[in-house]
């Protein structure tokens, strides 16, 4: 399958998720992107099939008092998809900070 | 989780996500509403101490739920209209609008494109007729084999669109070149004159010639656009059996079966109409 070449922006999301943040405001946080860019971006990733999304189980949101969240996770494809963006844009790796836990 | 668990979002992030909604196509409404009722009070409701805080993150997401609203619609219809020959005469048409600006642009005003327009446009029309007629003659007319949708409503709307997008292509040829020798024409109006007339007949012979692939590449019904293209049989069973290239209607109207190679029994692409219960 062919690796699709991914604009800086997209390529910067796709880092973050593979780095564990999950969801687009924290997206937002650790690249940096404004929201009309990360959105937008990662609906695009998802209709690409680089990323895919599902909710957080509602009983875990509803213990924590909170509404359920929409959970991003890059695919095989996309992490494919990362690595080649990596070695396309090097500095990529110094720009998204490791996730603290 | 019950809606009285958590407290509810401000005034302004509340209108604001109603606002947006009508945006988002009615299908996608729901979950796009609860993705963003999700971000919104997490927003207000940090977890851990963010980087970015008050107004600025606030005005920050207000813009990218309207942009992913915004998207969300412009894909629906990029969707619903792609490959569609409404959005193929619409691009047409859009780009005899580019050309007919630059027109303007070069020449200042209205009066002078149209003063300066008029003779290259005359001159147009009789080659147009002439390209319209070897066009023809170099396109295999029986070159697809329609079934049943050959003639009646179907044949009718096919070779109206053929005519609109033909009509539209011999357009956008005489206003590129006319765009085009318009600088030379202030200095060498006789040489101009001839130059415009040699550059539109290629690019109409080029546009027909497009238009006529295009139309080939249509479904019989719906005139969108085939997709999805198969190769189908072994080049080396050509004696033995049919091989070639399947396209499909994306509606499920029928499949265009084109021939690797040109045989005595099947030397035509073939329409197959697959019938309501397909689509």
């Amino acid at each position: 399958m062919n690796t699709p070449r991914l604009s800086h922006s997209a390529a910067l999301i796709l880092k973050a998720l593979s780095l564990g943040y999950c969801f687009g405001l924290d997206v937002m946080e650790a690249t940096g992107l404004p929201s009309g860019t990360v959105y937008p971006a990662l609906r695009r990733l998802e209709r690409d099939e680089l990323v895919e999304s599902k909710w957080e189980p509602e009983e875990e949101a509803t213990a924590k008092q909170r509404p359920a969240r929409r959970y991003y996770e890059v695919t095989r494809a996309g992490k494919s998809a990362a690595l080649a963006a990596t070695q396309r844009y090097p500095l990529l790796a110094h720009l998204v900070p490791e996730k603290r836990s | 989780m019950s809606p009285a668990a958590v407290p509810p979002l401000p005034w302004f992030d509340r209108n604001l996500l109603r606002a947006a909604e009508r945006i988002v196509p009615a299908g996608e409404r729901a979950e796009w509403s609860r993705t963003w009722q999700a971000e919104l009070w997490h927003m207000h409701h940090p977890a851990r101490k963010r980087r970015r805080k008050g107004m600025g993150i606030a005005v920050d997401l207000s813009i990218g739920l309207v942009c992913d609203a915004v998207w969300l619609r412009t894909d629906s219809w990029g969707r619903a209209l792609s490959g569609t020959p409404a959005l193929c005469l619409a691009s047409l048409a859009g780009l005899c609008v580019m050309a007919t600006v630059v027109g303007l642009a070069l020449n200042g005003s209205w009066r002078a494109f149209a003063v300066y327009a008029r003779g290259p446009f005359e001159r147009s029309v009789f080659a147009a007729a002439m390209v319209v007629f070897v066009s023809f003659a170099m396109t295999s007319r029986g070159h697809i084999e329609h079934g049943s949708t050959s003639k009646g409503r179907f044949g009718l709307k096919r070779q109206a669109f053929f005519a609109a997008k033909a009509a539209l292509v011999l357009l956008l040829a005489c206003l590129m070149s006319v765009d085009i020798c318009r600088p030379i024409h202030t200095v060498f109006p006789q040489t101009a004159a001839a130059l415009q007339l040699l550059m539109f007949v290629p690019f109409a012979l080029m546009g027909l010639r497009w238009a006529f692939a295009d139309q080939e590449q249509r479904c019989k019904q719906c005139l969108c656009s085939l997709a999805g293209p198969a190769r189908v049989g072994r080049p080396s069973h050509n004696l033995l059996e049919w091989n070639g290239t399947e396209l499909a209607c994306k509606q499920g109207h029928g499949r265009l079966n084109v021939p690797e190679m040109e045989t005595s029994w099947c030397d035509r692409s073939r329409w197959v109409d697959l019938g309501p219960a397909w689509e």
